[in-house]
């Protein structure tokens, strides 16, 4: 049996194990971690071993369809894209379930945490594998709950319980905008066949859609005065849902707060499971966004400024997941400037960020496991409270100085010397400058660049803040265990060295995704249909300044991180003061929660909207509960009629066989 | 004539004699593995069924014949059939008359069978007749019982009055046209189309079928019987028994009678209404969970007597498809009844009603497998998404839709809504009150049972193309005269 044929066991295991160690994780010891453990391994030896043949042979593309109900289909699609997606995320959950043992070996529940991480990993394997939108949305949807369930896992806790709320209900926006975008594109096809679909013909399928592209784009609404082709307002749907999940500005709202978890729920939806899915969404639907080329400069927009936006607020913040979470924000927002540039060099663009996808699933899932290696041992994640950690935790600060460089981006341009996220996000900086030299707007450059500054300097801010220096209080700890600091060793390396041994490979291999594959599409055709033309390939050089850029302002983060943070030339204490307007701002978060949640949620939305609701719903309230009662007592009554003696029964038959000939009789009269 | 297309009924009256044999040579202790028999006859016979499905053929000089809604009826039997028997081990452990348990259970289902093939109005009657003397036997098989006993009595009754009322109406029959054969009654039908005569046969008939799919007001015997009765006897009743009265109405009404179509149509859609209506309102404020039950299959009996109305062949493949999900859900909400009164019984034996809905109290802590199970079969009665009860629902009602009935529709799925209040009642018992008993072990043999129901229904609520299919082929040997 070919390797192939087990694909479907990929999101399938993990599912199992979920239902295996609910029942039975309880009587097992460590909350039956080995269920999970087990599976995900086997799901990652079957999708690394279909990785590698597809990259032996980017042709053998698996798709397997089986006929759902009606039109619907339920498939599995495993090209390069997917392929990678589904090796990246059962290897980093994989090593994250191994360090949660050690992590949550103090927990009560460890067996609910299992079960529930196992179902995420599965619904987030599912939604790669999807071959169709509408299974796609499933898988997301049960992604959405998953993670409801695990960044409110300590429901007892109210701060967690409000945070998972909010994540659920901050993502559910973006939902509800994907679930339209389905809807609109159903039906458009619907419309293309005439309502009359063949046979084996499931019009949601992936393939399928992108075959009727010209036709949809050719499909055009009016929305206040303006002609919006259909393909621009499904893509831009499509994006809503991605930028709920992915944490996009201004969605981005939950994400910090669903820290709130367990730290290794956190490096599961930073790095794996979930905020990655909105990057694979786009990415999966792409060629609909060539042809849409507003969408894609919408994309580039919202992912430049949430790049950088997120990284000034990472630099004030003093918990140390916080940074981290404002951290994932601002790079995910590169990965999406990464797909939007994709208007210029179109499907080389899926390359670019799914390499920085990866890259930084590996140095954000160490980071996140760094520090609850951190917080595990000492008991906080106030950085203002740590200090000198590297002494006591020795290990623990060297894989977490690999993952900042990483993340920091430093490498040597020209050559393949670098950490991995110095290869992705050079990638991403570089063709942003491309295409300010084809479009002439230079902005998301210009946003770029600054924001690999700010990047560099928070997160070695981070650094020296915590490991560096002497205690600030007295806080004991110890070196974490080995089932922890293994895999904090092995993602130390796949975050050095993944990138700059890969670099080229991953581009060619998953830029192809949509070239000769499962489909064959011509980006430039598609391009042709948005009305534009992608820029010629061919190697621009870059001025030499341009090239050397990101390392520049990566170096230059990392040498004022270490004057103020490492050897104190400045007093930060007077900086950091209610007096300073700037500091003020940042450290309120831009008064997000202010005018999200203080002013449109609760004013707009909970005392303006709820108010009249309310109104509504008491009426109808009334209107239930009497009609409620008017059957519950007309219940009763007919009861009544229920004698228990047979002679009534036989009666009630007689009557019965009279009266029906009756009125039939009269109602055949009457019609 | 080939015997292999009667395999499933040979093989069946083997093993009803069999198990009758053996008992009688057994002593007390060791007669549990006639259970074991029974159900492995059940699941061979079903098997053979499953595998003529497509056949087509008539045998006894055309007064049997096997088609696509024979044999699709009858895997609805055997299923229920075998849910009876393998939950029948567990209830009669013990018994010393457990060879005629199965016996009478095996006799009922080729009863039934033999229904789902007649072809000819005195094999239909006759087979009708044995099914039902073997279920009033059943009823009534806890004989120190008085509940049971009343059970048993009523029913007989009221199933005697009913036969009667049937006889008189196929005679009526059989004066005007001259023959009992279902396909030449529908050839020679002007006399009786042009007399009152046909009315009057026609709602005789009705009353006859009625009796069995418990339309109101032929159906006051159900509740009382179906709650007296043991548990498993009235899963056999309603899931097994009632869907006899379908088929057997579906064939003389719209294969013989199609003639008096309107006067039938109206009939049947004063008593859907009456009937759903009826049975939801009454169930509400039950508090006995197999009274509840019975009122519950009143009100699925509406559901399915909406085909008649509605005629159109996914209407009739809805309502053949709704035949076969409540066989799965109510037999398994019945049994999953019967492991509760079993745990009821077994904590105090005088226990009066181990049915109430308190001794539900908790259960999803007690006896989760259970709780589950029947959690997922009110579920799917409610016509929750995702399970088979969802599915006919769908069809059935939407074809309602197409075919202008929205009337019919918009009445049918306001009792939907209304039914959700009592069927989620159970499941708030079960997993949101407290109790202070503790976790007791659930006995193996209703959980084998429950887990067979809640994987059809399960199966048919997700993966309902190939039962849509073959219901629809059902459907098409009644619409298609000479179909047979």
């Amino acid at each position: 049996m070919a390797v192939e044929d087990l694909a479907f066991l990929i999101p399938l295991l993990p599912a199992l194990a979920f239902v295996l160690t609910f029942f039975l994780g309880k009587k097992l010891p460590t909350g039956g971690a080995i269920i999970p453990i087990a599976a995900i391994s086997l799901s990652f030896l079957i999708s690394i071993s279909i990785t590698l043949k597809l990259l032996a042979n980017p042709e053998m593309v698996i798709h397997q369809s089986y006929n759902w109900f009606a039109m619907f289909n339920i498939g599995i699609l495993v090209d390069p894209l997917a392929a990678v997606m589904l090796s990246m995320v059962t290897f980093v959950s994989l090593l994250i379930h191994i360090y949660s043992v050690g992590y949550m070996s103090h927990d009560k529940a460890p067996s609910r945490y299992f079960a529930e991480t196992a179902l995420f990993t599965a619904s987030m394997l599912g939604l790669i594998l999807s071959d169709n939108i509408l299974q796609l949305f499933i898988c997301w949807e049960l992604v959405g709950v998953c993670s409801y369930l695990l960044i409110g896992f300590w429901y007892e806790k109210p701060s967690a319980a409000s945070a998972a709320k909010k994540a659920f209900l901050t993502t559910r926006i973006g939902d509800v905008m994907f679930l339209a975008g389905i809807v609109i594109l159903f039906s458009d096809l619907f419309k293309i066949f005439n309502g009359t679909i063949p046979e084996g013909v499931y019009i949601l399928r992936f393939d399928e859609i992108f075959t009727h592209i010209p036709e949809i784009a050719a499909m055009n609404a009016n929305i206040l005065g303006m002609e919006v082709s259909h393909i621009t307002l499904i893509t831009l749907l499509f994006f809503g849902g991605a930028v709920g999940k992915s944490g996009q500005f201004p969605l981005h709202v939950w994400l910090p707060d669903a820290m709130e978890g367990p730290t290794t729920v956190s490096a599961l939806i930073h790095a794996a499971t979930m905020v990655t899915a909105g990057v694979y969404l786009v990415a999966r639907t792409f060629p609909m966004f060539i042809a849409a080329p507003d969408s894609l400069m919408i994309v580039t927009y919202v992912g430049a400024f949430t790049a950088i936006f997120a990284a000034t607020m990472g630099i004030v913040m003093n918990d140390l997941k916080r940074v981290l979470a404002y951290s994932t924000i601002s790079q995910l927002g590169y990965m999406m400037l990464g797909l939007g540039i994709g208007a210029v060099i179109g499907a080389e663009a899926i390359g670019i960020s799914l390499f920085h996808l990866v890259n930084h699933a590996f140095f954000k899932a160490l980071l996140f496991l760094c520090a609850g290696s951190v917080i595990h041992a000492v008991g906080t994640h106030d950085m203002r409270q740590l200090g000198g950690v590297a002494k006591v935790m020795p290990l623990t600060a060297a894989t977490m100085l690999a993952a900042s460089l990483a993340l920091a981006g430093i490498g040597i341009p020209g050559t393949s010397i670098g950490t991995s996220g110095f290869f992705s996000k050079d990638a991403i900086i570089e063709n942003a400058y491309l295409f300010g030299e084809t479009t002439g707007t230079w902005i998301p450059y210009v946003l770029a660049i600054v924001a690999a500054l700010l990047t560099s300097l928070y997160i070695f801010r981070l650094l020296f803040m915590t490991f560096y220096g002497k205690p600030r209080t007295n806080y004991g700890g110890h070196e974490s265990p080995a089932s922890m600091t293994v895999p904090l060793t092995i993602l130390a390396v796949f975050a050095l060295f993944f990138g700059g041994l890969t670099s080229k490979v991953f581009n060619e291999f998953v830029s192809g995704t949509f070239v000769n594959n499962f489909v064959n599409m011509d980006i430039n055709e598609l391009a042709t249909i948005g009305g534009y033309h992608l820029a010629s390939h061919g190697h621009h050089h870059e001025p030499t300044l341009i090239l050397w850029m990101p390392m520049i302002v990566a170096l230059a983060g990392l040498l004022i991180a270490f004057l103020i943070y490492g050897l104190k030339v400045v007093n930060m204490d007077s900086l950091v003061s209610r007096n300073n307007a700037i500091y003020k701002l940042l450290y309120n978060r831009y008064y997000q929660n202010a005018v999200f949640t203080n002013f449109f949620s609760v004013k707009v939305i909970y005392e303006g909207l709820a108010f009249a609701g309310s109104f509504i719903d008491r009426g109808f309230d009334w209107l239930v509960k009497w009609t409620g009662e008017i059957m519950l007592e007309a219940g009763e009554s007919l009861r009544q009629f229920q004698t228990g003696a047979v002679q009534n029964y036989a009666t009630a038959v007689i009557i019965g066989v009279s009266l029906l000939v009756i009125l039939v009789k009269v109602v055949m009269e009457v019609l | 004539m080939d015997l292999m297309l009667f395999a499933p009924e040979i093989t069946l009256v083997l093993t009803g004699l069999a198990v009758l044999l053996i008992g009688l040579f057994l002593p007390t202790g060791s007669k549990n593995i006639l259970g074991y028999l029974a159900s492995l006859g059940i699941l061979i016979a079903l098997l053979f069924t499953v595998s003529s499905l497509g056949t087509q053929a008539t045998a006894f000089y055309g007064t049997v014949s096997i088609d696509a809604l024979s044999q699709f009826f009858k895997i609805v039997f055997l299923v229920v059939a075998l849910l009876f028997a393998i939950s029948g081990i567990k209830y009669t452990e013990g018994n010393s008359h457990t060879e005629e348990f199965f016996t009478l259970g095996i006799f009922a289902t080729i009863g039934m069978m033999f229904v789902a093939s007649a072809n000819d109005l005195v094999v239909l009657f006759v087979a009708f007749e044995l099914a039902s003397l073997a279920t009033y036997a059943l009823a009534g098989f806890e004989k120190k019982n008085p509940r049971s006993l009343e059970a048993a009595m009523k029913y007989f009754i009221i199933g005697s009055l009913s036969a009667a009322l049937l006889l008189f109406g196929i005679s009526y029959i059989y004066g005007a046209t001259g023959t009992t054969s279902i396909p030449a009654i529908a050839a020679n039908m002007d006399v009786l189309v042009s007399s009152p005569m046909g009315l009057v046969a026609v709602v005789l008939l009705i009353a006859g079928f009625g009796f069995k799919i418990a339309l109101v007001p032929f159906h006051m015997w159900a509740p009382d019987t179906y709650q007296g009765a043991p548990s498993v006897v009235s899963a056999l009743l309603a899931a097994g028994s009632k869907k006899m009265g379908i088929v057997a109405a579906f064939k003389v009404f719209i294969v013989a009678l199609i003639a008096l179509q309107a006067e039938w149509q109206i009939a049947f859609a004063i008593l859907a209404v009456i009937t759903m209506t009826y049975g939801n309102i009454v169930a509400l404020n039950q508090t006995s969970v197999k009274r509840m039950l019975a009122y519950s299959s009143l009100a699925q009996a509406g559901y399915i007597s909406m085909a008649f109305v509605v005629l159109t062949p996914m209407a009739l493949g809805g309502g053949i498809l709704y035949a076969l999900s409540h066989g799965f859900m109510k037999a398994g909400a019945f049994i999953a009844t019967a492991a509760v009164v079993y745990m009821v019984l077994s904590e105090n034996k005088d226990s009066t009603d181990p049915d109430h809905i308190d001794n539900f109290r908790g259960l999803g802590k007690r006896m989760p497998v259970t709780a589950l199970s029947m959690t997922i079969f009110v579920f799917a009665l409610a016509g929750i998404p995702l399970t088979a009860g969802y599915i006919s629902k769908f069809v059935l009602f939407s074809s309602t839709i197409q075919a202008g009935f929205v009337w019919l529709a918009v009445i049918a799925i306001l009792n939907s809504a209304i039914s959700l209040y009592y069927y989620a009642k159970v499941v708030k018992y079960m997993y949101f009150l407290p109790t202070n008993s503790e976790k007791i072990s659930e006995p193996l043999p209703y959980t084998i049972a429950l887990i067979i129901a809640v994987i059809g229904v399960l199966v048919i609520g997700f993966w309902s193309e190939p039962f849509i299919y073959w219901s629809m082929e059902a459907a098409k040997v009644l619409l298609i005269p000479g179909g047979i």
